[in-house]
């Protein structure tokens, strides 16, 4: 069985770092992390992951932009993305931001996993 | 002049020393068939002779110059002095002739020459001496009476020559002409005494009155003299004429009439004064006697009744000018003045112009009094005051409608007060929102500064939790790690929430759901024995509310409840509606700018049994980062957004110790 392909992209490399240590010691998750936001396109092209986790607030590049790039391309549309994002509060019920779901960071492992579950359905 | 023959007979005084003659003189006087003369009395001597004389008892003497007392020219001189108007018929002696012709020359009537003398002789001398004595006294009287004329009068005569050279004037213009003596000017002329012009037009006059035979009568003339006197005189000239009625001259008779000329020139200039004045005066000025016929009006009556001038309308009455109704009723009311004889001052009266144009008029009818009091006409001034009354009805309705219009300015004003409030509390939460706008920027910004670095170590922190250590302390101090992790979230999820854009989703919601649910989140808080009783008032009316926020008002009074009683205690939640009857009967003061008397309020009461706070904190409860929990149990935030949030509801929300321990939350909306 192919392990999932997680694609994250984020320019705070501590956290991308560890969280591709983290879930690739859970098993059965290949790990590819972005910490410039303009080659998460041409990155992704080249992964082809199966999800995605953008952060949103990025020197250079807004994740939403990215995100546009992504679904724009044929081969990546139907990628799944979700957002990473420090900026939300708990009393915001709505879990998506444009169209996307979202998680607040700083998020929690367990988060994640069920959040990878949930759309990739293993 | 001849007398009539008088009834009784002149009396002869015969003053004669000879006895002889005195008798023959005597019967020569007395005898006779017809002798008109007696002889009333004898004086042999002067000195009696003059004692009859002066005593009035004859009307004609005998005087023999020889006498006792006194002789010759002398006798007679003394005589005549005593009386002088008596006819005195000297008797002289054949040698005395030339003395006796002496005295005729003195003025004795006429001299006999004794011897010679018949009676017809002595009758026809003492007639010629009597007649020629009366008619000289009428002469002299006549004189004298011209004489008293001409020099008493103050008026000036004259008479003058073909030449208009004086030959006679009277003492008056003798004074006029600065001279002494009224001879000084006879054979001068107008010439020598008045101005060039006055002597020119004086000389022509009497030229033509000598020429024509026409006197000037009463003619007015202003003279001036050559000692510089001015003066206006009325002067009549007439020829003067011979015997025979042949011009011989002038004469005439002038009188200055300077002070009656400015008199009259005074009256004249009063006169034209008045007359403008009263012509000038706006109102309408007239006198009417008694019969209502006008005597007198000024130009604005005549305007007011069309005429052109007084002529048309001195002598006529009302009832020439208008209708007869009209006319009618003024005429009465004339006539109820010279009636009574009261004046009627200042009445209003409404009247028809000539036009027949509706006008007011402020009137004044006086009774005109003659010299005797008693009423003789009536002198009337009106004044058209048809604008003032127009002006003063306007004035009535402007004020009734500053009336009105101050009832709407008030009215505006209320509204205005009331919209400026609003303005106000508009204003403050713009403000509030724009504070909070930088306030949110700047979270945000800290937010993700803090945020990533806190995902890091979090993720951190469960890749070292996935590892095996042997020291058995690691896990804890990882927990203490995370803990710490999740109160630097919690801090920063509290500033994002403090300063989100507070945009409010307001639905009409029923208050008493948003409670319950409320509870139920924070059901999991509730660890340790706590109970929840619940007093709420059905049937509460719907507000309108952002369901979200308020949600979340309630989760942070609760939590807030639930941490201050620590692992025990009861949360009680009482909700209400009521109508507000008055300010300080039930409503604090703070809530008291919000609500208004009348209004219904949705309340709703939250009370704790937990350890409530410390009095001096309660003023700042609801400031951000403020918090009475210990360190590391709460943000400082809760109550800052459960403010906000009610304060953009327009609600209140207010907290305070209860008697007996814990705090009672209360909060209030506008139904």
């Amino acid at each position: 069985m192919d392990k999932k392909r997680i694609f994250i992209v984020d320019d705070e490399s501590g956290f991308t770092r560890l969280l591709k240590l983290t879930l690739e010691k859970t098993g059965g998750y290949q790990v590819l992390e972005e910490n410039d936001g303009t080659n998460a396109w041409r990155a992704a092209r080249e992964f082809k992951p199966d999800i995605i986790f953008l952060d949103i607030v990025m020197p250079k590049i807004d994740g939403g932009d990215v995100a546009q790039q992504i679904r724009s391309d044929p081969s990546l549309s139907r990628v799944p993305i979700i957002f990473l994002t420090a900026i939300v509060s708990p009393g915001e019920t709505n879990s998506e931001i444009g169209g996307f779901p979202f998680l607040a960071k700083p998020v929690s492992l367990d988060a994640i996993t069920k959040c990878i579950r949930e759309h990739l359905g293993s | 002049m001849i007398s009539p023959a008088p009834a009784r007979k002149h009396r002869v005084l015969l003053i004669e020393e000879n006895a002889g003659d005195v008798v023959l003189l005597k019967a020569m006087v007395d005898q006779g068939p017809n002798s008109r003369f007696h002889v009333v009395a004898h004086a042999s001597r002067l000195e009696e002779g003059i004692r009859r004389m002066q005593g009035g008892d004859a009307d004609v003497v005998l005087l023999d110059l020889s006498l006792l007392d006194s002789q010759g020219v002398e006798t007679f001189v003394r005589a005549h002095a005593a009386a002088p108007d008596l006819p005195i018929i000297v008797l002289s002696s054949d040698d005395g002739e030339e003395i006796a012709l002496e005295t005729v020359h003195r003025g004795a009537a006429e001299y006999l020459v004794k011897g010679r003398i018949d009676q017809h002789l002595l009758h026809r001398a003492l007639r010629y001496a009597i007649e020629r004595a009366q008619a000289e006294a009428e002469l002299a009287h006549e004189r004298y009476l011209f004489q008293t004329l001409l020099e008493n009068i103050p008026d000036r005569i004259y008479f003058k020559d073909r030449a208009s050279r004086f030959i006679r004037i009277n003492r008056a213009l003798t004074r006029i002409f600065g001279l002494e003596r009224a001879e000084d000017a006879y054979g001068k002329s107008d010439a020598d005494f008045y101005g060039a012009e006055h002597a020119h037009d004086a000389l022509e006059d009497e030229m033509r009155v000598m020429e024509t035979g026409v006197p000037v009568l009463g003619k007015v003339e202003f003279e001036t003299m050559t000692h510089g006197g001015k003066s206006w005189s009325l002067t009549t000239k007439l020829p003067l004429r011979d015997r025979q009625g042949k011009v011989i001259g002038t004469c005439g008779i002038s009188r200055e009439i300077t002070e009656m000329k400015e008199m009259e020139d005074q009256l004249a200039t009063e006169r034209n004064l008045l007359r403008s004045v009263i012509d000038n005066l706006p109102d309408l000025i007239f006198l009417k006697d008694a019969a209502g016929r006008y005597l007198l009006d000024n130009a604005a009556h005549l305007r007011w009744l069309g005429a052109r001038d007084s002529s048309e309308v001195l002598g006529r009455t009302v009832f020439d000018f208008f209708p007869d109704e009209v006319a009618n009723k003024f005429h009465r009311d004339d006539m109820e003045i010279v009636e009574s004889g009261k004046p009627q001052l200042n009445y209003e009266e409404r009247i028809l112009d000539i036009q027949g144009n509706e006008r007011w008029t402020l009137i004044s009818k006086i009774p005109w009094l003659d010299d005797f009091g008693k009423t003789v006409g009536l002198v009337c001034i009106s004044r058209d005051i048809t604008e003032q009354k127009r002006a003063q009805e306007n004035l009535k309705k402007a004020n009734a409608d500053l009336a009105a219009s101050r009832e709407e300015l008030l009215n505006a004003v209320q509204n205005l007060q009331a919209a400026h409030n609003e303005l106000r509390a508009v204003q403050l939460q713009l403000i509030e929102a724009e504070k909070m706008k930088s306030i949110g920027r700047l979270s945000a910004g800290v937010a993700h500064e803090v945020k990533n670095p806190l995902a890091v170590i979090k993720m951190g922190v469960e890749f070292l939790s996935t590892q095996d250590f042997n020291d058995e302390a690691v896990p804890l101090i990882l927990k203490d790690m995370m803990d710490a992790v999740g109160r630097a979230d919690s801090v920063i999820m509290g500033l994002l929430d403090f300063s989100a854009p507070k945009q409010l989703a307001v639905k009409r919601e029923d208050f008493n759901a948003i409670i319950t649910n409320a509870v139920r989140l924070v059901r999991g808080e509730m660890s340790g024995a706590f109970e929840v009783e619940f007093d709420l008032q059905s049937h509460l009316p719907m507000l309108k509310l952002d369901a979200g926020k308020i949600g979340q008002v309630f989760i942070n009074i609760f939590t807030n409840a639930i941490h201050s009683m620590g692992d025990r205690g009861t949360l009680s939640i009482r909700t209400y509606s009521k109508q507000l009857t008055g300010v300080g009967s039930n409503v604090g003061d703070s809530r008291s700018e919000s609500f208004r008397v009348g209004q219904t309020i949705v309340v709703a009461e939250i009370d704790d049994t937990g350890h409530g706070i410390p009095d001096d904190k309660l003023a700042k409860i609801f400031e951000p980062f403020f918090t009475t929990k210990p360190t590391g149990k709460g943000t400082g935030l809760g109550l800052s957004v459960a403010k906000t949030i009610i304060d953009l509801h327009g609600g209140t929300i207010d907290l305070r110790n209860l008697p007996d321990g814990g705090v009672r939350v209360t909060i209030m909306f506008q139904s």
